[in-house]
C-alpha cells in the first residue's frame, strides 16, 4: 500500500519518489526520464511560486525533519499565504471602495441636510438644458428661500437655524416627486428642478411644497417655531441656460417676499 | 552574518522615514520595540521589508528579551499584506517557542474600519495581537 495515498503524511511522497529515482534498477526506464522531469518541472513552478509570495529570500517555511524543504509543504505554505492576502487585500479594496463613494458623497451633497449641493445641482442644470435643446422639453426652477431665517437664527441662535434648514430639506424631499431634484443653493436658499415640468405643473408642486412646509414645527425652549418659505418660479424660455431661467425665477422669489412671503410667484414666460 | 548585525552597536536599529507610500520604520534593539506607521504602498516592497524582516529574525534568535510591534498602518498593497503575514509568521514561530512578544495594531478613530483589517490579520495567530484605537 502506498503511504502518501492513505493519509496527510507528504513527507511519504516526495521521499519515495526520490527513492524511486535514485534506484538504480529504474535507470533507462522511460518513466524515470520522465518523473526526472516532472520533478524538475515543479521544483521550478514552486521557485517561481514562491518569489511571488515571498518578500524576502530568507521566508522559507520551517525545514522537514531532514532539513529539506518538503514539496508539498511548499506548496501548501505558498497557497495558503496567497489566499490569505487575497482575502485581506479584498478587504483592502472594499474599504478604499467606500472611502471612494463618501469623498464622492461629501464633494457633491451638503453636509448638513444632505441634500445635493451647489455644485451637482449646477451639472444637473447643465444637462437638462441640453436635454430642453436636443428635445425641446420644458423645465422650472423653483427658487425657495427661508422666510426671517436671520431673525431666527438671531432669535433661537445658529443651531436652531440648522434645525430648521434640516427640516426644511425633509419637507422638500416629501412635497416634491421623485424625479425632481432639490438642492441647497445657498445659506438659507433652496433649488428645485423640475425636469419636464411646464409652469403650470411647477404651480402644484409649489403650492404642494407650501403646504408641507406649513405643517412644520420646530419646538425650542419655550416656543414652537412655524417656520415659511416663499417661492419663485420660472420655466425655461427658448435660448436660455439654467443661470438665465435662475435669474427670473429668483426675481420671481424677491416679488413672493415682497408680496407678504409664505407664497409663490411666477416669472414671466 | 546576523551575529555580526547583533554586535555592532548602531547598526541593531532600523529608523526609516516614511514617505507618502512607504512607512517610516523604527527598530529599536535595546528595548526590543519595532513600530511602523504610514500608507504602504511601495514600488519595490522587497527594498522597504527585506531589512524589516532580517531585523525581526535577528532579534527573535539572539536577543533573547520581548519583542512589542505596534503597526499603525492606514493602507496596505497586496505586496505589503504578503510582507506583514511574512512578518507574522515569524513571531508566531517565536510564540510557539516560548518567545515573549505581543503586537498592537493601532488605528485612526476616524478610520474605524482598519480595525476589521486588523482583526482580518489576527484570525490566523494564537500570539498576542491587540487592536486598539488610537488615542491622540
Amino acid at each position: 500500500m502506498d503511504p502518501y495515498t492513505t493519509g496527510d503524511d507528504h513527507l511519504s511522497l516526495d521521499d519515495h519518489i526520490l527513492n524511486l529515482l535514485a534506484d538504480e534498477s529504474y535507470f533507462g526506464h522511460p518513466l524515470h526520464g520522465a518523473l526526472q522531469d516532472v520533478m524538475t518541472l515543479l521544483e521550478s513552478q514552486l521557485k517561481r511560486l514562491e518569489s511571488l509570495t515571498q518578500i524576502s529570500e530568507r521566508s522559507k517555511p520551517a525545514n522537514g525533519p531532514n532539513g529539506r524543504q518538503l514539496i508539498l509543504s511548499r506548496y501548501d505554505h505558498q497557497i495558503s499565504k496567497l489566499e490569505r492576502s487575497q482575502k485581506i487585500s479584498d478587504r483592502y479594496q472594499a474599504i478604499l471602495n467606500d472611502l471612494n463613494k463618501a469623498l464622492h458623497e461629501a464633494s457633491t451633497h451638503d453636509q448638513l441636510t444632505g441634500l445635493p449641493n451647489r455644485r451637482l445641482m449646477s451639472d444637473r442644470c447643465r444637462s437638462e438644458d441640453r436635454r430642453a435643446q436636443r428635445l425641446g422639453t420644458p423645465y422650472a426652477l423653483l427658487a425657495i428661500d427661508v422666510d426671517r431665517f436671520k431673525s431666527i437664527n438671531d432669535t433661537y441662535g445658529h443651531e436652531i437655524g440648522d434645525q430648521v434648514l434640516v427640516a426644511m430639506a425633509d419637507a422638500f424631499r416629501r412635497g416634491l416627486r421623485g424625479y425632481d431634484i432639490c438642492a441647497r443653493w445657498g445659506g438659507e436658499e433652496f433649488l428645485a428642478l423640475l425636469g419636464g415640468t411646464d409652469l403650470s405643473m411647477a404651480v402644484t408642486v409649489a403650492e404642494r411644497l407650501l403646504e408641507t412646509v406649513r405643517c412644520l414645527s420646530i419646538e425650542v425652549s419655550g416656543a414652537t417655531l412655524h417656520p415659511r418659505v416663499s417661492i419663485g418660479i420660472a420655466e425655461r424660455r427658448d435660448g436660455e441656460e439654467y443661470s438665465d431661467v435662475y435669474r427670473r425665477a429668483d426675481e420671481a422669489l424677491y416679488s413672493a417676499k415682497q408680496a407678504g412671503r409664505d407664497c409663490y410667484m411666477l416669472a414671466d414666460h | 552574518m546576523m551575529n555580526h548585525v547583533a554586535s555592532s552597536g548602531g547598526a541593531l536599529n532600523l529608523q526609516v522615514d516614511g514617505t507618502s507610500v512607504t512607512p517610516s520604520v523604527t527598530a529599536d534593539w535595546n528595548s526590543g520595540q519595532l513600530s511602523l506607521e504610514g500608507e504602504s504602498y511601495p514600488e519595490n516592497t522587497y527594498e522597504i521589508y527585506d531589512g524589516i524582516i532580517s531585523w525581526v529574525e535577528a532579534y527573535l534568535k539572539d536577543s533573547g528579551r520581548p519583542l512589542r510591534v505596534k503597526l499603525h498602518l492606514n493602507y496596505l498593497n497586496t505586496s505589503s499584506i504578503r510582507a506583514m503575514i511574512d512578518i507574522f509568521d515569524r513571531l508566531q514561530v517565536a510564540h510557539d517557542a516560548g518567545h515573549d512578544l505581543s503586537l498592537l495594531w493601532l488605528y485612526d478613530s476616524r478610520n474605524p474600519r482598519s480595525a476589521e483589517l486588523g482583526e482580518e490579520f489576527k484570525e490566523d495567530y494564537t500570539f498576542q495581537f491587540d487592536i486598539d484605537t488610537l488615542s491622540d
